[in-house]
């Protein structure tokens, strides 16, 4: 009983203090601190170092003009590698400090999942950077977690429509993905997609090997020997770079048409052989013509390369994309409250219904919280005016043509997609 | 599923030949010293971190690619003649003769601060350096393209093996060592070296880990983690084979390597249990292992 008491004791004592904030934080604080929640270790450091390579960037970029309305940002990192029980120890523990007003969590969807109660319980505003599964919004209730960079189901969905319109010939697809959520959901909504599109299309293998899984031959045998038309994946960060270094050598590249949903965070450090099929789970790539024809976009990807020596990936342009989010956000406060610093409730309404131009095109935020964004997939290629693999054979999806309304089950969605509704969305090569 | 035969054949050997090189110093350690070895799996991803940083190094330097193969011994020779001798005169030593609760908690500490320090050496990105399985090709069996390292590792691991059956039936290190197993204080009053031994097997179990990690590294990425991933496997084919015995180990590495690749090819989300439900239905049959010896608790 005791403990039980203390218990509620440390929860009544966490929240008085995030309301206290949250009532109190009129006055313009001599810092804007946050904590950002990101893999800076493991094997999932290969896809979260770039995202706080990106805060790093953004942050600096932001102070040197003078911050957020005066007050330069402080950023406090976690590293999601700790693990779940970890990772929301330190979100409360930022949580309850009055000086940290936002959140920036997190990137694993496991991650996410488990922030988002506590997020609503201790009332502060929280931009999922790269919270990308689709169950983290699906109640639709939440007041204070957002996701500005979209979900799995566009993203898995456009894959789907993209394989279709550049090979409608395909008959059978093999799926590799990591075993747990982000790789079970991709596999779902891509199936789903596949089969409402292309009824007739067979999955021959499914596997699901371990996150952080170091060796996949066996995986690449299993796959060779089902002699799939396709292979889908959403291996990601260490996973990804080994499985492609693996399987390269292997054939399986030349064997099948290769989706590697998440290929473009590899496209500067390994080899794909061209006609790979590649996105960046959303608009965030540093050279679609849209970024290219941003002088901001431009800017920063400069600076980032000169400060990291690799141009931005996509899980970079997700974070800078959040950060000028939460920027956006905090003038919208003051400026309905006529200049006042904004207390978490008001900074989280102005996030609400806000439509954002970002570095690589524009989120708009929907009535449950969820951003809106185009979906851009493409193949590799070698260009003769770009060092390395580049992505050629573009298409550009609206984002709103490829999600559900709130509210709504996305895989009932999904089966009510047809053939038609796929010719009549742009065709590859049609995003210059 | 009968064309898929020679490929799940192949991939369970060249499965069966990695998990062999990470359990089989643990199990030698334990046949000599009657240590348990918590540390193990780290000394495993310290020889796949050091043969992957020597290996590009050579590559850096523009030296002949071939050295690359070099570079994988020299990896596990360099961490056993540094780590060998200083842990044993160290912790392992002291842990010697105590009993199994405090030798695992102790080698779990040396485990915990080999992490850190890979972490602080190496940092927390993975590396990669495939030069030796490019230099070696592939070859087509089953209608599966395989990486000619793949296979050649299959014969390295047996010649592991009947390397290790020579050695400690056929040389005089090897009969002193058998000494030392059979009775310690026997073999002391007959002037044997037994502190020496201990070191030289110890070392020896040292170089095999690093060897496991040194040869995994062309086909695997190398990061944080891998040693605790290494370790908890090594166990396993550890009690499979019954703790201590050497054939044990090279049977129970089969009956995983053959449990997890059917796992992969039959029912893929068994991958991951495969190996340990392998080795709960070999203990329930043979609690003390598939060459394991009961042995007599003196009271």
């Amino acid at each position: 009983m005791v403990n039980v008491t203390g218990g509620l004791a440390s929860v009544a004592f966490a929240v008085a203090v995030g309301l206290a904030a949250a009532c109190s934080a009129q006055e313009k604080p001599g810092s804007l601190n946050f904590g950002i929640f990101t893999f800076t270790s493991g094997a999932a450091a290969a896809y979260g170092m770039p995202g706080k390579n990106a805060a790093d960037l953004m942050i600096d970029r932001i102070n040197a003009k003078g911050g957020i309305a005066g007050v330069p940002l402080k950023a406090t990192y976690v590293d999601e590698a700790q693990g779940a029980q970890g990772v929301i120890a330190e979100y409360r523990r930022l949580a309850a400090d009055p000086n940290n007003q936002v959140m920036i969590a997190a990137l694993s969807s496991a991650n996410c999942l488990a922030l988002a109660p506590i997020a609503e319980q201790l009332q502060i505003p929280t931009v999922g950077w790269n919270c990308d599964t689709h169950q983290l919004l699906a109640d639709g209730k939440g007041k204070y977690v957002f996701r500005p960079n979209g979900n799995t189901v566009p993203e898995f969905v456009a894959y789907a429509i993209y394989l279709l319109q550049r090979n409608p010939g395909a008959k059978s697809v093999a799926i590799i993905n990591p075993d747990y959520a982000f790789g079970h959901d991709g596999a779902v909504i891509f199936k789903a997609a596949l089969k409402a599109l292309k009824p007739d299309i067979q999955i021959v293998a499914e596997l699901y090997p371990k996150l952080g899984s170091p060796n996949y031959q066996t995986e690449i045998s299993r796959l060779t020997t089902t002699r799939p038309d396709v292979v889908f994946s959403n291996l990601w960060g260490a996973d990804l770079e080994n499985f492609v270094r693996q399987a390269e050598p292997r054939g399986l590249f030349r064997s099948s048409q290769v989706i590697l949903a998440l290929g473009e965070t590899v496209l500067q450090r390994v080899d794909l052989p061209d006609g790979v099929i590649v996105g960046v789970l959303g608009d965030g790539w540093w050279m679609s013509p849209d970024a290219r024809a941003n002088p901001a976009a431009a800017d920063f990807s400069r600076a980032y390369k000169d400060r990291f020596g690799e141009y931005p990936v996509f899980p970079s342009l997700k974070m800078a994309n959040s950060l000028i989010y939460i920027q956006a956000a905090y003038e919208a406060a003051m400026r309905r409250n006529g200049g006042k610093w904004p207390s978490r409730p008001e900074l989280a309404d102005a996030m609400k219904g806000s439509r954002v131009a970002t570095l690589t095109g524009t989120t708009v935020t929907r009535a449950d919280n969820d951003g809106v964004v185009d979906q851009i997939v493409g193949v590799t290629a070698r260009s003769s005016g770009q060092p390395g693999v580049t992505i050629s054979d573009m298409v550009r999806y609206r984002g709103d043509e490829l999600m559900p309304k709130a509210g709504t089950d996305p895989i009932a969605w999904i089966s009510t997609l047809t053939p038609e509704f796929a010719s009549s969305l742009p065709k590859p090569g049609s995003y210059k | 599923m009968s064309s898929a035969f020679i490929p799940l054949l192949l991939d369970s050997l060249a499965s069966a030949a990695l998990i062999f090189f990470a359990a089989v110093g643990l199990t030698l350690v334990f046949s000599v010293l009657k240590v348990l070895n918590v540390a193990h799996g780290s000394l495993y991803s310290i020889g796949g971190y050091l043969a992957a940083s020597l290996s590009l190094f050579v590559a850096s330097r523009g030296l002949n690619p071939y050295f690359s193969f070099v570079a994988l011994l020299l990896s596990a020779a360099l961490v056993a003649a540094v780590l060998g001798p200083l842990l044993e005169a160290t912790l392992i030593r002291w842990v010697c003769g105590k009993s199994e609760a405090v030798q695992i908690l102790a080698t779990f500490g040396l485990f915990l601060i080999l992490e850190d320090l890979q972490r602080i050496i190496f940092g927390v990105q993975s590396y990669y350096e495939d030069t030796p399985m490019r230099l070696m090709g592939t070859t087509t069996l089953g209608g599966v393209v395989y990486l000619n390292y793949q296979l050649v590792l299959i014969g390295v691991a047996l010649a592991v093996i009947f390397g290790l059956r020579f050695l400690i039936r056929h040389t005089r290190l090897g009969r002193l060592m058998a000494a030392v197993v059979a009775d310690r204080e026997m073999a002391q009053s007959i002037g044997i070296n037994t502190d020496r031994i201990f070191l030289l097997a110890f070392s020896l179990g040292v170089f095999l880990a690093a060897l496991g990690g040194a040869l995994s590294t062309p086909t695997s990425g190398i990061a944080p983690g891998l040693g605790a991933d290494t370790m908890v496997l090594a166990f396993a084919v550890a009690a499979i084979g019954g703790l201590g015995q050497i054939e044990g180990a090279a049977l129970a590495s089969l009956i995983v390597g053959v449990a997890r690749v059917t796992a992969v090819y039959v029912a893929p989300e068994f991958d991951a249990v495969a190996p340990y439900a392998a080795m709960l239905v070999v203990l329930l049959v043979r609690p003390y292992g598939l060459l394991g010896t009961m042995k007599i608790r003196k009271v």
